[in-house]
């Protein structure tokens, strides 16, 4: 009889406790609708609460810019998990922008971090379980694009045009170049409207200015005398390094390839190429198709194996041992974002090596990949081509996120985000710019110039140009504003901003990205670090992969697509 | 307790089977209870989710629920055709086969090895020591494996390697060339798991009788005919079991070991179906070709489990269906 009791019990507790484990999910959707908590994960639920809730209530109008009752929205923001950094959806910034779109709106924000470095993925994963923040953002047109045609977007051309009275900023600060940018000529839907970048500036060369002066060596201005500098640093390392001599990378280059060697090889490109050609294998941004590559791949391939590049770049996918080479004074050039080595204060890698090798250590940029007539052409992307921004189907208040959108492009709003308060984040100079000092605690901005806040912007806007430009040189403590003059002009040369083709849907794209992003960044791999006999065979087998598991479809369908919207036409306006 | 139970259960059998059941289930309703809270988990976790097999076969939409998607072209069977043009799934198939069976050559004999070493030490303290720190590597991530790997492998700062060019030797592409990259793998694999995997064994060999040793050595066999002609008789049905199981995993392939250790330049010899998938699947939505592509897993490895059992009943051992 005991034992039979205590089974019972037993099996009781057992059924109870995974009875409360399943209700508890369930339970927390009353709380979620009623009380926002910043802290609660946003969840499918609340969503659907907060939609009912609603329509029990009266529909969505707005008076004096207004709801008349309290609207809750999410809104993605990006995670950097930066070191030191505050936490991104509840920090000072975050706190003025909900602040004041209850004020002026009525409507209830929260953040929903996304980490930075794999945000494509989540993002997926987010719309995949249907818990997508109300307001998403990514740098992926064609994530968008599959989910477009999924049925997991809202299509935003109704949206904006019929509330145009009521988002003027929006409108005005992106006008319709970035509002239309994404727009489908064939059906006319617009699943996403394209960020603003105040500042298009893209890539640079950047070469250690203290061992050029210790080796008595110029700065380079083509690409042999470039190749000339890595020789020379890698002859001279016991003099440059002492006893790390064997650690000596004279030239940097991670796995993206593409990328972190974009100007060598983007200047062995025909100067004149067309827009068709341009457009034509512009599916990879990293120009794996243009003629010209194969070219600069040689070069490259030359230099790694004379031993001036890094061997051990396709091992350190996704950690910082590049960084740290440079933060510890091992590298002696490479490419990256134009103020790549100013980013992050004390932490960016001029501020370390000036701590940690010496005063006048530092990287300075350079331009040195000429293309065949001389200039040095840097493809670059026009004021849209950051990040796109989109509303999942998933999104039950359209209007308030619009407004959301309205508010933080609001050039005030965007000041106050970028620069914060005088004397905390900033001092004001005597001729107006700002001159930016390093925060601590909440005023610390996750991002450069608070990007991730100013959804609708990237780079530093403020009331003039002639100010935003003194003030970006200032935006770098502790680094020096005359390297970073030097850098933005550096990256202003030659620039050869990209055109919108206006074709937005070319079917063989579709979930293509991942798997060729793959096969490109093998191929440059591998034909980088091959011996100089293989690869010819190495290019032509990988490039034959490339081709033929999508690459060619896609080049296909895009000249077709060009032909019938373009007919015989190679340029645009 | 159970061997009188068993007496009552069959008293009660001649009298019927209806009243049997209803008697037995009477008496012993209680154990029914317990067990049905582990079926109901078996449902919920591993059966229910199941249904959405069907996704392989559908044109997967993120806004429909699976019973409204519509039906893949082909008579459902789109993606499975699609997936067997993919060449770079022919290469994961391949990898996966090649990867698994070396795992198996190579890898399963190790700790039947070391278990019948460990088991001829005499001092037991060294005997526990040894057993400790070689089943240690058990319970690192591969994470962190790699980045031990790291340390020791990379062509010039690792620490092997170092020690290699010191000789005068080229240093060796452990993790960068594709064929080293196998040898590294398989290596890294046998060295995480043989000290886990032995503990099974060295179980199985506790259970011996003495009582053989003994009259074999009265018989006067040596230490090796001991080992041979008792402790691996002894064990045989615990290796073919683990056999069967190793075998009918051969199409199956943890995703953390592969996707730790590959890099660009061995893709071709690294990518295996579960990082297939992955990428293809969860970073590339696809996600109706990544569900065929696990379907086609699972049933060749339900396959090869059958086979395997098939085969050792008929070799006289004890399967385990």
């Amino acid at each position: 009889m005991k034992k039979r009791i205590i089974s019972i019990i037993l099996a009781g507790t057992m059924v109870m406790s995974m009875a409360a484990c399943t209700s508890s999910g369930g339970d927390a959707e009353p709380t979620g609708v009623g009380t926002p908590d910043p802290e609660t994960p946003v969840t499918q639920d609340t969503y659907e609460g907060d939609h009912n809730e609603i329509e029990g209530g009266n529909a969505a109008e707005l008076e004096n810019g207004k709801f008349a009752e309290t609207r809750k929205i999410t809104v993605e923001v990006y995670d950097r998990g930066n070191d030191g950094g505050t936490d991104p959806t509840n920090n000072m910034y975050t706190d003025y922008i909900k602040k004041g779109m209850l004020e002026d709106h009525n409507v209830e924000v929260e953040f929903v971090s996304v980490p930075r470095w794999t945000e494509v993925d989540e993002i997926n994963n987010l719309l995949a379980a249907g818990t997508a923040p109300d307001i998403c953002l990514t740098y992926s047109y064609p994530t968008i694009q599959t989910y477009a045609d999924m049925g997991g977007v809202l299509d935003l051309q109704n949206l904006v045009v019929d509330n145009k009275n009521d988002i003027p900023h929006l409108w005005d600060w992106l006008g319709t170049t970035n509002m239309y940018w994404d727009k489908s000529v064939t059906d006319g839907t617009l699943w996403a409207i394209e960020g603003k970048r105040a500042n298009n500036n893209r890539i640079v060369t950047y070469v250690r200015k203290d061992w050029l002066d210790t080796l008595g060596l110029a700065e380079p201005t083509t690409t042999e005398e470039f190749h000339d500098m890595l020789v020379a640093f890698k002859d001279n390392a016991s003099t440059l390094l002492g006893a790390d001599a064997d650690k000596i990378v004279p030239f940097s280059c991670s796995v993206d390839v593409g990328w972190r060697a974009a100007l060598l090889i983007e200047s062995k490109i025909d100067p004149n190429i067309s827009d068709k050609e341009l457009y034509v294998n512009g599916f990879d941004d990293r120009k794996l198709t243009e003629n010209g590559t194969k070219d600069a791949l040689k070069i490259l391939n030359g230099w790694y194996n004379e031993g001036l590049m890094w061997d051990e770049f396709v091992l350190h996918d996704g950690d910082t041992v590049e960084d740290d080479n440079m933060k510890a004074g091992y590298v002696g050039a490479f490419m990256h974002n134009w103020d790549y080595p100013f980013r992050g204060g004390e932490d960016s890698i001029n501020a370390n090596l000036k701590r940690l090798v010496g005063e006048d250590a530092k990287f300075v940029a350079v331009d040195c990949f000429e293309a065949s007539n001389g200039e040095y052409i840097k493809y670059c992307d026009s004021t849209a081509g950051d990040r796109k921004i989109f509303f999942p189907t998933t999104n039950d208040e359209p209007l308030a996120s619009l407004l959301y959108l309205d508010w933080i492009s609001d050039p005030v709003h965007i000041e106050y985000l970028q620069c914060g308060d005088e004397g905390v984040t900033h001092t004001v100079n005597a001729d107006g710019s700002y001159s930016f000092m390093t925060a601590t605690g909440d005023p610390i901005m996750n991002s450069g110039q608070n990007i991730d806040m100013t959804i609708t912007c990237n780079g530093l806007n403020l009331s003039t140009p002639e100010l935003t430009l003194k003030s970006m040189y200032n935006n770098y403590p502790p680094c020096d504003p005359e390297d970073v003059k030097k850098a933005n002009d550096v990256a202003n040369n030659g620039k050869k901003p990209a055109k919108n083709s206006k074709i937005t849907t070319i079917e063989a794209e579709t979930g293509m990205g991942e798997a060729l992003n793959s096969k490109r960044n093998v191929l440059y791999d591998t034909v980088l670090s091959c011996k100089p006999e293989e690869f010819d065979a190495k290019w032509d087998e990988l490039m034959n992969d490339y081709l033929t598991s999508g690459g060619q479809d896609i080049i296909d369908e895009r000249t077709a697509a060009w032909e019938k919207l373009y007919g015989d036409k190679v340029t645009l306006e | 307790m159970i061997k009188v139970n068993r007496t009552e259960t069959l008293e009660t059998r001649k009298k019927g089977p209806t009243r049997d059941i209803g008697l037995y289930l009477r008496k012993y309703w209680q154990l029914y209870l317990l067990l049905l809270l582990p079926l109901i988990y078996l449902a919920v976790f591993k059966y229910s989710p199941m249904y959405y097999v069907l996704i392989a076969f559908k044109k997967y939409s993120i806004v429909q629920s699976v019973a409204e998607m519509p039906w893949a072209k082909n008579y459902g069977f789109e993606h499975f055709i699609k997936a067997f043009r993919n060449k770079d799934f022919i290469y994961a198939l391949r990898n996966t086969i090649t990867l698994n069976l070396l795992d198996i050559i190579i890898g399963f004999p190790v700790p039947i090895i070391f278990a019948l070493l460990l088991n001829e030490l005499r001092f037991k303290f060294f005997k526990k020591s040894v057993q400790t720190i070689a089943y240690m590597p058990h319970f690192l991530s591969w994470v962190i494996i790699y980045g031990l790997a790291l340390q020791l492998f990379t062509p010039s700062s690792g620490l092997v390697n170092m020690f290699i060019q010191k000789l005068g030797l080229p240093a060796v592409h452990f993790l960068d060339d594709g064929n080293n990259w196998v040898k590294t793998y398989i290596g890294l694999g046998v060295w995480q798991s043989f000290g886990w995997n032995s503990i099974i064994y060295l179980a199985a060999i506790s259970g011996i009788s003495p009582e053989l040793y003994e009259a074999a050595s009265v018989d006067g066999a040596n230490r090796w005919q001991k080992m041979w002609h008792i402790t691996l008789p002894g064990i045989r049905p615990t290796i073919i079991v683990l056999l069967i199981l190793a075998l009918g995993n051969i199409l199956g392939s943890n995703f953390d070991r592969p996707f730790a250790l590959q890099n660009n330049l061995v893709l071709q010899n690294a990518e295996v179906i579960s990082t297939f998938v992955y990428k293809n699947g969860i970073k590339g939505l696809q996600f109706s070709l990544t569900t065929a592509v696990g379907l086609f897993q699972s049933i060749v490895n339900v396959i090869f489990l059958v086979l395997a059992n098939w085969f050792s009943r008929k070799m006289g051992e004890r399967g385990i269906m």
